[in-house]
């Protein structure tokens, strides 16, 4: 019976999507409210397995009872149903803040649209992670991207056109890479079943070292392009700071997360060890991480525009998960999945904080949050408290994965990299500190010095609220948190 | 467009591509096409339909609300039929294990529950077909 | 000489996967007109299902129909893996063009210099 669970899951998203549009001419709040319960409904569903998975371990869903080297399987790990968990609650809490505002720019009659595309997106992401199948990992992965841009120009701008037209071209180029290397992989193992790939690339990979070596290539660079790592970021910053907030929020924190999951199941699950020792793959990783954690903070700094910033910001972050990726130790995987957990808390936290001052003051420059501290407090100190993390602060999420990413750059013996570390910190702080200062001890001179406290939605700061707390819990107390990832990361290795 | 020629011979021959497509559509397990092929003929009966008698006549044949319906219907009916299987075979799709009959081969009533499956995906991408042609006459005229 | 010749031969549609390849990703990269840019997408989506394809081919093999006679078969999975991968690329084409109708509906040119050039204009007024 529990087996079942993770296909229900899906299909249940997927139905939600599909009936949105039968019954949107009603009342819109019937329409959220649904929605809310199928993914409340979806996150039990997903904590139950979650708990057969950890005490039964890991199974195999076959479709239609056909063998595995003619059908499609689900493979459900203890890694697949945690990051599962995981973007559901992250979501949960999104999608409750975005039904106070979705809407950012967003015509009245297209929520509807939106809570579809949101649906898709969801059921893509879900695919994508329990998939077996590397050529179904493309399919959801080209859903993943049309949903995504099209929640990218559901804002009827100018520069959400221009900005969707270069997220779909670069994406584009990096899914047809993936499924050139799924071919080549497919050309040398007869298989497209991620697990018997596996099982059979241990004996083909010495007779065709050319294969295996331009298929890891081909498919690291085209999922490297669809999750920014460094040279490939140049459609971030304009998609996410686009998009409606929340939305933002959901594409920085999750979707290309999403990606970076694929990017080590292929690496760890489809090649192993054994191939991933001969290539240099763990070379090139650390070098473009690095160069991505320094150069994504210092275009970071020179932004005017708070989304963008926030945009750039997320691209130094992607360096710090790929550079752990690239250590290839247990220590170096288990660093990196916490980033992933943390950064997507962090730059929710950021993007919704933001997302409710811009709702409210109508205000994007960074020189205009002067003050902001006095006029929405709540907002900003959720702000705060993110954007400490992500300097690396001790007692917020950012400081223990920075701690445990510099424990792993030393264990694999690059005490380099605790020196990028440390500078990419300082950078940081470079830009993110003048916004706090300024917001708490600056006054705003075109404003009136009273103290005014702005109300927005109880919709939009209960979800605040629970990420910067979620922020400080995970800083305080990160024992089971990453002993639960110790174990994903001793599994994949 | 206003003449009698085309009218007579669209109105002749729409029933005819459509039965095509219907035919296309349930052969799809033991001919080449299939519910995407069949589905596509329907939709183009219909775009050739709007060409000729104008889209407010099209969109009384085939309204946007009618089409919503199809668009989230296919799937649905797709999906259900995955359920089937799990509640039968224990199985998302399970095909002959969940008890559809297997039929003779190369005869239409066989495959058990392919030919189902093809007419879910048929209304699916025949109504989309038909939205995306209003939408683009639509978006012209506007 | 005549190795090499037969051994080109014998990978025609392999070399010819690459160098499709190579060609769409340079119209992507380099082109600034937008609808030159999905065609680029095209070429670059052929090239992988022309190379997918290849893979399924067995020399003097048949389709693969069961007759009753002993006769090889060609792979048939890659061809219908194909088939998905050719609908999806289809999808992306056509969000791609519309796209660049409301490019053209809002900026008048489908030249990527030149919305670059008003993006600029109006970041500076």
């Amino acid at each position: 019976m529990i087996a079942q669970l993770p296909i229900v899951s899906m299909v249940m998203l997927l139905g939600m999507a599909l009936i949105i549009p039968l019954f949107k001419r009603r009342n819109f709040s019937v329409t959220t409210s649904l929605g809310f319960v199928v993914l409340l409904a979806v996150w039990v569903l997903t904590l139950l397995v979650l708990w057969h998975v950890r005490v039964e371990g890991p199974m195999t869903y076959r479709f239609g009872n056909y063998e595995a080297f003619l059908g499609i399987e689900l493979y459900i790990d203890l890694f697949a149903v945690l990051f599962v968990f995981f973007i559901l609650s992250l979501i949960m809490v999104i999608y409750v803040y975005s039904t106070g505002d979705a809407t950012e720019g967003v015509a009245e009659k297209e929520y509807g649209r939106y809570y579809i595309l949101l649906f898709i997106l969801l059921f893509a992401m879900l695919g994508i992670i329990y998939t077996n199948d590397l050529f179904n990992t493309y399919v959801f992965m080209e859903i993943l991207s049309i949903t995504t841009v099209s929640i990218i120009s559901i804002k009827r701008k100018k520069e959400n056109y221009t900005a969707s037209f270069r997220y779909v071209m670069l994406n584009e180029i990096g899914s047809l890479s993936y499924l050139f290397g799924v071919a080549l992989l497919y050309m040398v193992t007869g298989y497209t079943n991620i697990g018997l790939v596996a099982e059979s690339i241990g004996q083909h990979w010495t007779a065709y070292p050319a294969n295996a070596t331009t298929a890891i290539g081909f498919m690291v660079v085209g999922v490297g392009i669809k999750s920014a790592v460094f040279p490939f970021h140049v459609w971030l910053p304009d998609a996410h700071s686009t998009a409606p907030s929340s939305s933002s929020a959901i594409l920085s924190a999750i979707v290309v997360k999403v990606y970076i999951l694929i990017m080590i199941k292929v690496l760890f699950r489809v090649f192993g060890l054994s191939v991933l020792d001969v290539i240099p793959v763990s070379t090139l990783l650390i070098a473009v991480a690095a160069t991505g954690m320094i150069m994504g903070s210092m275009f970071a700094m020179a932004q005017t525009d708070i989304k963008r910033m926030l945009g750039y910001s997320s691209v130094a972050q992607v360096g710090y998960i790929v550079m752990g990726i690239g250590l290839i130790s247990v220590l170096g995987l288990q660093a990196a999945l916490f980033h992933v957990v943390s950064h997507a808390l962090m730059k929710a936290a950021l993007f919704l904080s933001v997302g409710a001052i811009i709702y409210k003051k109508k205000i994007r420059k960074v020189s205009e949050f002067n003050g902001m501290g006095f006029e929405m407090p709540v907002a900003m100190v959720v702000f705060t408290i993110a954007a400490l993390g992500m300097i690396g602060v001790p007692m917020t999420t950012g400081f223990i994965s920075k701690l445990n990413l510099g424990l792993a750059a030393l264990d694999g013996g690059q005490a380099v990299l605790v020196f990028v570390l440390i500078v990419s910190g300082f950078l940081n702080a470079l830009y993110y500190l003048p916004i706090i200062i300024n917001a708490f001890l600056k006054d705003n001179p075109s404003q009136i010095r009273v103290m005014r406290v702005e109300k927005i939605p109880k919709t939009m700061l209960g979800p605040l609220v629970v990420l910067g707390a979620l922020i400080v819990y995970f800083g305080l107390f990160p024992g089971v948190l990453i002993r639960v990832l110790e174990a994903v990361a001793a599994s994949l290795l | 467009m206003n003449d009698i020629i085309v009218k007579t011979v669209a109105r002749i021959l729409i029933p005819f591509i459509q039965l095509y497509g219907i035919f296309i559509m349930l052969h799809g397990h033991v001919s080449p096409g299939g519910g995407f092929a069949g589905g596509a003929m329907i939709g183009t009966s219909f775009v050739l339909y709007t060409l000729v008698f104008g889209i407010d006549k099209s969109k009384k044949k085939f309204s946007e609300r009618v089409s919503e319906y199809a668009e989230s219907g296919g799937i649905l009916l797709y999906i259900a039929l995955g359920l089937i299987g799990i509640i039968m075979a224990g199985s998302f799709l399970t095909n002959i294990d969940a008890g559809f009959p297997k039929g003779t081969p190369g005869s239409m009533f066989s495959g058990g529950m392919i030919p189902l499956l093809m007419i879910g995906i048929g209304i699916k991408v025949a109504s989309t077909f038909i939205t995306l042609f209003h939408t683009l006459i639509e978006e012209e005229e506007a | 000489m005549s190795a090499l010749l037969e051994s080109v031969l014998d990978h025609i549609n392999y070399l010819g996967a690459m160098a499709l390849f190579v060609i769409g990703l340079h119209t992507v990269v380099t082109h600034s007109n937008l609808i030159k840019k999905i065609m680029g997408i095209n070429i670059m989506g052929t090239a992988v299902f022309l190379f997918f394809v290849a893979i399924g081919n067995v020399t003097d093999g048949v389709p693969p129909i069961i007759t009753g006679e002993d006769v090889i078969y060609i792979n048939p999975l890659p061809s219908v893996l194909i088939l998905t991968g050719i609908v999806v690329v289809v999808s992306i084409t056509v969000y791609s063009l519309s796209l660049v109708v409301r490019i053209y509906e809002t900026h008048g040119t489908v030249d990527q210099k030149e919305i670059a050039r008003l993006n600029d204009e109006e970041a500076g007024l």
